[in-house]
């Protein structure tokens, strides 16, 4: 299952019909077709990497967090623990499953039982066939067959589990918030879950901390770690306290990365910069666009402040600019400003060509204010 | 040090993939930068490799591949000092020279070099199993799936093809 697009109305501050789509739309190149694209069903190219940017309070925690629901729904049927006010957000999808394109619609209302609960109304599911020919036509309402439902679910379920019908991985998604403390537990958790060599963890740590040598898991709560030569048996608080806090969401994250890319589901990190070092960022980014690791077509989508990383992207149309005006607004680069590839992006922010510079005189005013 | 190698083509990147894979280069994935061959005609328009040199921070040396490869090779000012030397590494006039040499058709080819490409007479005389030539990687990975008949090829090319210009390396200078 790939995600190709995304409509909201309702949500959040967002403009109705917020929209993002997954799609290339420009040109592509025999080297995007390599590095910038990953070739889903024949000549079906959607991003191997997609970045949401925009300055402070844009909505680009909106328009991720827009899709982290929307994964939600298309990997587990449900909606839980929302912490935003959901009641009445229209939801459409489209989605690609072998051989097949679905469009789904629903409207979501709190469930009487839990008000952090989602229930499902309104549901609509179509399908039709996927046509090379017809890639153009992808989102266009010509060709649809409405899927007959036989079968009843509980209100809580979507039935987009008719067509998926396992529920499993398809996403995660990493917030700003994301727990540091609980890095060690999760990572070593995914590792036993997962099957990964005891390689992956030391080499991840490497990574971010070259003074360790391995990190054992002994049980529950007491680790075996091999720091500088010198062994230590430790609790995980312990732990914590020895390695940086950086360390561990790093650990965490590239193992969720590792996991993505050996498993093929996508990667949602909001402002990635929070996360890493510019280089690792890099590193990652090279990581999904690079098919001899990437053989299962994962998407790494992140949010980000800064310009610089975005000159990593050989396209523009896998770019969307996050704007708050009297509502939140997602613009793509391409079809918005049509800059080319090969035009330095960050170049173009300082420029502020896309609307997204920082308020000088709100600057001033401040320094005004410290200068008295 | 590391190497880039930098392949003009997908095709070109298939060949250098299957050499490296059956350990035939006398460079190993170990000491190319990001362990892989790029497929990338410029770099200034090669993310990829670009941000593969801000992490690795020692010198380099590019092997371009490719046929003619006549655009000079743009080497960004951030980079420039760490780039040792480029040198260029052809398979003239098209990479499917290599298919015509393995399919023994080289004479016939040269009798109509004037009419026609070698990827044409490719297209027309050359098929694996049932798969006719048609420019895809994966033709070359059927092709060549006995690695043997592509060193072979490539060793034959440099015999056969003698009229490289002086900084047009042969391929058979990075075989083993």
């Amino acid at each position: 299952m790939k995600l190709l697009k995304v409509i909201a109305s309702g949500y959040k501050n967002c403009t109705e019909h917020f929209s993002i789509d997954f799609l290339a739309r420009s040109k592509k190149t025999e080297e995007d077709k390599e590095y910038e694209l990953l070739e889903i069903a024949d000549q079906l190219y959607v991003f191997s990497t997609m970045a949401v940017i925009g300055k402070n309070a844009s909505g680009k925690t909106s328009a991720i967090e827009l899709l982290d629901c929307c994964y939600d729904i298309l990997s587990k049927f449900r909606l839980e623990y929302l912490d935003f006010e959901f009641d009445g957000v229209k939801l459409e999808m489209y989605f690609y499953e072998e051989g097949y394109v679905y469009y789904y619609s629903t409207k979501l209302r709190k469930s009487a039982a839990d008000e952090k609960k989602s229930i499902f109304t309104e549901q609509y599911l179509f399908r039709k066939k996927y046509f090379k020919s017809k890639t153009k036509e992808i989102f266009s309402e010509k060709g649809w067959e409405r899927l007959v439902i036989d079968g009843e679910l509980p209100e809580d379920i979507s039935i987009v589990f008719f067509v998926l019908k396992t529920m499993k991985v398809r996403e995660i998604y990493y917030g700003v918030q994301e727990d540091k403390d609980s890095g060690i537990t999760k990572g070593f958790s995914m590792i036993k879950k997962l099957h990964f060599s005891d390689e992956v963890i030391k080499s991840i740590l490497k990574i971010f901390d070259d003074k360790v040598d391995d990190l054992i898991q002994l049980d529950e709560n007491k680790y075996l770690l091999i720091y500088q030569g010198q062994k230590k048996e430790l609790t995980e608080k312990e732990l914590e306290g020895i390695l940086s806090s950086g360390t561990i969401k790093g650990l965490s994250l590239y193992l969720t990365a590792y996991a993505s890319l050996k498993y093929g589901f996508d990667l949602l990190i909001d402002e990635i910069e929070n996360h890493f070092h510019k280089s690792l960022v890099n590193n990652l980014l090279c990581l999904y666009k690079d098919k001899s690791v990437n053989k299962h077509n994962a998407s790494l989508v992140f949010t980000t402040h800064y310009c610089e990383i975005l000159d990593m992207f050989n396209r523009s149309d896998n770019i969307w600019i996050t704007k708050s005006q009297d509502k939140v607004i997602a613009e793509n680069m391409y079809e918005k400003y049509g800059l080319r590839s090969e035009l330095s992006k960050s170049k173009k922010f300082y420029e502020n060509a896309f609307g997204t510079g920082v308020d000088y005189e709100a600057l001033m005013n401040l320094k005004e204010l410290l200068m008295k | 040090m590391k190497y880039i190698l930098m392949c003009e083509g997908k095709n070109e990147l298939t060949v250098l993939n299957l050499l490296l894979g059956h350990d035939k280069l006398i460079i190993t994935p170990n000491e190319l930068l990001g362990l892989v061959p790029y497929q990338a005609r410029q770099l200034d328009k090669s993310p990829q490799i670009l941000g593969m040199m801000n992490i690795y921070t020692e010198d380099v040396i590019i092997y371009r591949i490719g046929d003619k490869m006549t655009d000079e090779l743009r080497i960004p000012k951030q980079i420039k000092k760490r780039v040792i030397r480029e040198e260029k590494y052809c398979t003239l006039p098209e990479l499917e020279i290599l298919l015509i040499i393995s399919e023994e058709k080289y004479n016939e080819y040269i009798k109509q070099k004037s009419k026609i490409t070698p990827k044409k007479f490719a297209k027309m005389y050359i098929k694996c199993n049932r798969m006719r030539y048609d420019n895809s990687s994966l033709f070359y990975e059927k092709y060549y799936q006995d690695i043997d008949k592509l060193v072979q090829a490539i060793q034959q090319y440099s015999v056969l093809h003698k009229t490289h210009k002086k900084d047009e390396h042969y391929l058979i200078e990075l075989l083993k």
